[in-house]
C-alpha cells in the first residue's frame, strides 16, 4: 500500500508542509510563506507570506500575512532551498521604488500581446481568443 | 456487431482510427503539431511521438505601425509528447498539399 | 485513466514540463496524481533569467492545469501498448 501514497495530490504535498514555499498565482503574483496546509482541490493556506516583485536585478517584497489561497488560482508551488537562496544574485531594494517599474513591466508586456493578437488576427485570420485574464 | 468496429459513429472514433498514423494538431496559442499519434483520451489529452511544432512570432518594433509587423514561424522537434487536452482546438490527419 | 497510468510507469525519469505561460522546467518526475499535478525534483528551470522568482527552488509542485506540454523520455515509452490500451480503453467506455 505504501507504493501508492505518492499517487495523490496529499501524498505529493505532504512533505511541503511547514516548510517556506513559493507560490505562483495565474495573476502572476509571487508570493512566499510557510505551508501550514492543503486539500485535494491544492487550496493553501500560507503563513508568514511576502509577495514579491521583480525587476531585471533587483527585487522587492511586501508581507501580506496569513491567506488562503483557492487551488484552482495555482500555477506551481516551489520549495525554497535555504541555501540556494544565498547564493540569487537579485538586490533587495524598497517596495515602492520597484513597484512602478515591475507595473510597467506588466503593462508592456499585456500591450504586446495585444498587438500580436491584433496582427494575428489582421494577417492570418486567427480569431482573437479574448485570453482567460491569466497574467502568469 | 462488434461496437469498436462498426465505423465512424462520433467525433471520437475518427481520432482512433488515426492511432499510430501521423496527426496534425492545432493548439490554442498560435501553435500546430504534427506528429504520431499513440494514445489520447476523453479530455483529448494526447500522446505523440517524432513531433514538429510550428510557433506563430510576431516581431513587432515599438514604435512601427502594425500592419508592419512581420510574422513569423519557429519550429521544434521532439521525440515524444504529452499534450494536455484543454489546449488543443483539432486533430487532423495532416493536410495533403 | 491511461495518461495517469503512464505517467505512473514514468517516475524518476527526467521529463521537461513546459507550462502556458512558456515556462520550461527539467526536473526528476517524483509524483503525479489524477488530475495530472506532477511533483518534480531537483529542476532546471530554462532561461532562468526571465524567471528569477524560481532561482532558490529546487522541487516543485506543479498543477495539472497550467500544464502546456510533457515531454517524455522516449525509449521509456512503449508506443504499442499505449496504442493497445488506448483502443482498449475506447471500447470499453464505449464513447471514446
Amino acid at each position: 500500500m505504501d507504493s501508492l501514497i505518492p499517487f495523490t495530490t496529499s501524498g505529493s504535498l505532504v512533505d511541503c508542509v511547514d516548510r517556506k514555499m513559493l507560490v505562483v498565482l495565474r495573476d502572476g503574483r509571487k508570493l512566499q510563506g510557510v505551508l501550514r496546509s492543503y486539500d485535494q482541490f491544492a487550496n493553501l493556506v500560507l503563513e508568514d507570506t511576502v509577495e514579491r516583485i521583480y525587476y531585471r536585478d533587483f527585487f522587492a517584497e511586501a508581507w501580506k500575512g496569513l491567506f488562503l489561497i483557492r487551488g484552482e488560482n495555482v500555477v506551481l508551488l516551489g520549495e525554497v532551498d535555504l541555501d540556494k537562496e544565498d547564493d540569487v544574485p537579485l538586490r533587495q531594494v524598497p517596495w515602492e521604488e520597484l513597484l512602478p517599474y515591475h507595473r510597467q513591466e506588466i503593462a508592456a508586456k499585456k500591450k504586446r500581446e495585444e498587438v500580436k493578437a491584433q496582427v494575428l488576427f489582421e494577417q492570418k485570420g486567427f480569431c482573437k481568443e479574448g485570453g482567460e485574464g491569466d497574467g502568469y | 456487431m462488434d461496437p469498436a468496429s462498426s465505423g465512424i459513429q462520433e467525433p471520437f472514433d475518427l481520432i482512433r482510427l488515426s492511432l499510430s498514423e501521423r496527426v496534425f494538431v492545432k493548439l490554442r496559442g498560435d501553435r500546430e503539431l504534427t506528429g504520431v499519434l499513440h494514445a489520447y483520451d476523453g479530455h483529448m489529452n494526447l500522446i505523440l511521438s517524432d513531433v514538429e511544432e510550428t510557433i506563430v512570432i510576431v516581431e513587432h518594433a515599438d514604435g512601427v505601425p502594425e500592419g508592419q509587423a512581420t510574422v513569423n514561424v519557429a519550429k521544434r522537434k521532439v521525440d515524444m509528447l504529452f499534450v494536455r487536452g484543454d489546449g488543443v482546438i483539432l486533430v487532423s490527419p495532416p493536410s495533403r498539399t | 485513466m491511461l495518461i495517469f497510468s503512464v505517467f505512473k510507469t514514468l517516475t524518476d525519469q527526467k521529463v521537461t514540463v513546459e507550462l502556458k505561460n512558456d515556462l520550461s522546467i527539467t526536473g526528476v518526475l517524483k509524483s503525479v496524481d489524477q488530475f495530472l499535478n506532477i511533483r518534480l525534483d531537483k529542476i532546471e528551470v530554462f532561461d532562468e533569467a526571465r524567471h528569477p522568482h524560481m532561482m532558490a527552488v529546487k522541487n516543485c509542485f506543479i498543477r495539472g492545469s497550467v500544464v502546456r506540454y510533457v515531454q517524455l523520455p522516449a525509449e521509456h515509452v512503449d508506443t504499442q501498448l499505449l496504442e493497445d490500451a488506448t483502443r482498449r480503453e475506447a471500447a470499453a467506455q464505449g464513447k471514446r
